[in-house]
């Protein structure tokens, strides 16, 4: 059975993190704006490359939890984690998630060295921009080895960044199983199509292979598991961005509240838009906990403990963004329901992230299995 | 003792020296067998609550005797100066033997009452209280709500009047826990009627066996009586026993209120971990909605965990715990819905009928008892405008008609 046995120092942010956080919350304050955002995210790529390459090179976002070898920092997740939570506190729309935590997990994950070589220092220095294909539900490609060595057919659906990206990691059915593969697309055999999106800050692609060279990456063997890794560690990252979106629809609304007069009185001072935020506060509190916990299990490679803290910060976070982002429309009033306002974004944010790597229904779920709560079968 | 041992050290030291004087407990208590109390508040007879106060007193002693309790105290008062969290740490071992689980008295006297007496006490009852309340010779309960001061703590009635070398105390306190196995009461009380109704109180230390207090048990809705009104008529209270200076009892009263917060947020936490075996357990598969809400109680109790782990970790970087040591109660207490609610669905009739069956009728006494927790230690909604007036800084209510 699980049972928590946590030392008070994993929790902790270290002053390294605290750092961090606040050379990153100051450069996204100049940089990341509601207005800018807007901006970038209707930009032909979806988000500013020289944003893009100034937290590559002048914070080393992208390195933070790259191995010195491969030109990053060498730090752990508990670092990207806090890069993720500021990020998502703007809704920054560069695609931090799929090329440095999907792709650049997917490639430490597998344990393939010389990938790693190849790929890894231009995700850490900002050059390259990666996915990953067919994650969390593989099936639709397959890998078939011809004269010119592998090739790869059919397509993956809902692929993050999936239309810009320069290089695909693809989970695929080869003769012998479920193997990774690496792709650079080529239009000629790869056609990438932009979906309409519920978060313009975060696209979406329906990509076909029609043949198109690839690379296998790691052992045969090994895909399924460092998939199921790096979905893991896809939803710990989530879960801290979520606890910095969630964390600044509070802010705002706090702000607001705090200023806006009805009958009289600062529609703050009604016991009954107080209590809700007092409500949102612990909801945000817990999954800032539950947040860290999956973080720390990633950075300290606690790897019995990761299914579980990752499933349950997706089950905290998701339900705590849910609501900050319901409250940030609410307590606003009709001005949080104008296009003008940055509220339904995160909203977006909020609902369309669920879709990614599962529900809270979906994780409750999965806890139930892990956990063995499911009583007497058979 | 030399030093500070690293947390590591200081656990291991820990369970070494517990090994000496406890049994373990079982690790994994076998399911279906043994004690399947659920109590929420226990339902006890004057005799059985003294019975077991004795019980859980001497292994208190014990530990203050053998340098493990008091941990954090200076060593005047039979401590060992060590940083605030080396006692969650001390407890993470301590939950592995088998000793007397601690009724509310003894958080009460050790956790809330001591510490406000080590700072609003005069060095003379420091002296004299400090260290019998640590060791738990004696014991303090709380004398705060009234029957029209609840919520509105502050409007409480029980008049003390000055008399030449002390105080004339008549009044009527309620839902005070322990009074019957108490040796003090910590009495909030008006002393001055003309002020406004903050500015008027005054803590007083008054014995619990003196001449004119009076205690009455209360039957609360579980059935049992775990709560006490306790009447003061006539009741002298020597001058030196009064806690804090005249008129600066709201402030006292507060530092007491803040450690009871403190205390509250691992409440529930068995009792959720009981009905998740209960899921385990049950002769019959779950269904997926069963699933989902066990599930669901299994993330609650783990945040809660995790919620005093941050609340551990910032005292022991020497820094105040921030919002996440005052989300704790109100946690705690959804926790304890969610556990019923789990049960509910679990037990179904046996949970209405008692069919003798084990593990079964018995979380009635959760379901009864778990709602006592929303308005004891300040109630949900008053845990509620404090986080939105004190952590959110949100404006606060205009004040109705009175003082």
């Amino acid at each position: 059975m699980f049972r928590l046995d946590a030392d008070p120092a994993l929790l902790r942010e270290t002053e390294e993190q605290r750092q961090l956080r606040s050379v990153l919350r100051e450069f996204l304050a100049q940089t990341c704006g509601p207005e800018e955002v807007r901006k970038q995210a209707g930009s032909p790529r979806g988000h500013d490359e020289v944003l893009w390459h100034r937290l590559a090179g002048e914070i080393g976002v992208h390195g933070l939890a790259v191995p010195e070898e491969y030109g990053g920092a060498g730090g752990t997740f508990a670092e990207l984690a806090v890069a993720m939570e500021e990020t998502g506190r703007v809704l920054c729309p560069a695609p931090l998630l799929s090329t440095v935590v999907l792709a650049g997990h997917t490639l430490l994950d597998s344990g393939d060295r010389r990938a790693c070589a190849r790929w890894l220092p231009g995700i850490a220095d900002g050059t390259l921009t990666a996915t990953v294909a067919g994650f969390p539900q593989p099936g639709g490609v397959t890998a078939e080895r011809g004269a010119g060595g592998w090739v790869l057919r059919g397509g993956a659906d809902f692929v993050p960044d999936g239309a810009g990206a320069d290089l695909l990691l693809v989970v695929a059915r080869a003769p012998d199983g479920e193997r990774l593969f690496a792709c650079e697309p080529d239009p000629a055999t790869c056609e990438r199509t932009a979906r309409r999106v519920l978060d313009p800050t975060r696209r979406q692609a329906l990509v076909r292979f029609r043949g198109a060279p690839a690379e296998p990456v790691g052992e045969p063997q090994r895909a399924p598991d460092t998939v199921a890794g790096v979905l893991d560690a896809a939803r710990a990252a989530l879960a801290a961005e979520h606890v910095g979106g969630s964390a600044h629809a509070l802010d705002a609304v706090l702000a607001h509240v705090g200023q806006r007069t009805q009958f009289g009185r600062p529609i703050g001072s009604f016991q009954a838009v107080k209590h809700r935020l007092a409500d949102l506060l612990v909801e945000v509190e817990g999954a800032r906990s539950a947040a860290a916990y999956a973080s720390a299990c990633l950075a300290g490679r606690r790897t019995d403990e990761l299914p579980v803290a990752a499933s349950a910060a997706a089950v905290a976070c998701t339900a705590a963004y849910r609501l900050a982002t319901a409250e940030y429309v609410q307590l606003h009033g009709g001005i949080g329901f104008t296009w003008e306002h940055p509220a339904h974004l995160y909203l977006r944010r909020a609902r369309a992230d669920e879709a990614l790597f599962g529900t809270g229904d979906d994780h409750r779920l999965r806890l139930a299995g892990l956990l063995g709560l499911t009583g007497r079968i058979g | 003792m030399d030093g500070i041992p690293g947390p590591d050290e200081f656990r291991a030291q820990a369970r070494s020296w517990l090994r000496t004087v406890a049994p373990a407990r079982a690790t994994h208590q076998e399911w279906g067998r043994g004690d399947d109390s659920v109590a929420v508040f226990e339902n006890w007879t004057e005799d059985e609550e003294r019975a077991h106060t004795e019980r859980t007193r001497a292994w208190e002693r014990t530990r203050h005797d053998q340098g493990w309790g008091a941990l954090s105290w200076p060593a005047e008062y039979g401590g060992r100066e060590l940083p605030a969290h080396y006692e969650q740490l001390y407890r993470a071992e301590e939950s592995a033997f088998d000793v007397p689980r601690r009724t509310e008295i003894f958080p009460v006297t050790q956790q809330l009452v001591a510490p406000a007496l080590r700072i609003w006490g005069t060095p003379e009852q420091k002296r004299r209280l400090l260290r019998p309340l640590l060791r738990t010779d004696e014991l303090a309960c709380q004398l705060f709500s009234e029957t029209e001061a609840g919520s509105d703590l502050a409007a409480v009635r029980t008049r003390a009047v000055r008399e030449d070398d002390g105080w004339r105390l008549n009044g009527h306190k309620i839902w005070t826990s322990g009074a019957r196995v108490a040796t003090w009461g910590v009495a909030v009380c008006r002393t001055d009627p003309e002020v406004p109704k903050h500015t008027g109180i005054t803590v007083f230390l008054v014995r619990m066996d003196a001449p004119g207090v009076t205690v009455r048990p209360i039957r609360q809705m579980t059935g049992g009586s775990s709560f006490n009104e306790v009447y003061l008529d006539d009741v002298f209270v020597p001058d030196t026993d009064r806690l804090g200076p005249v008129g600066e009892g709201w402030r006292v009263a507060l530092t007491v209120l803040a450690a009871e917060r403190l205390d509250s947020g691992g409440l529930g936490l068995d009792n959720a971990d009981r009905a998740l075996d209960l899921a385990r357990h049950l002769p019959r598969p779950l269904n997926d909605g069963e699933r989902q809400q066990a599930a669901d109680l299994f993330v609650r109790a783990l945040v809660q965990r995790l919620i005093a782990v941050r609340v551990t970790s910032a005292l022991a970087a020497g820094r105040a715990p921030g919002a996440e040591a005052s989300v704790g109660k109100l946690h705690a207490t959804a926790t304890m819905r969610a556990t019923t609610d789990l049960v509910q669905q679990l037990l179904g009739p046996r949970l209405a009928a008692d069919t003798g069956e084990w593990g079964t009728f018995a979380w009635t006494e959760h379901l009864l008892g778990a709602p006592g927790y929303r308005i004891a230690g300040g109630s949900d909604e008053i845990q509620r405008n404090i986080l939105a007036e004190r952590v959110l800084r949100l404006p606060k209510e205009p004040k109705g008609a009175g003082r």
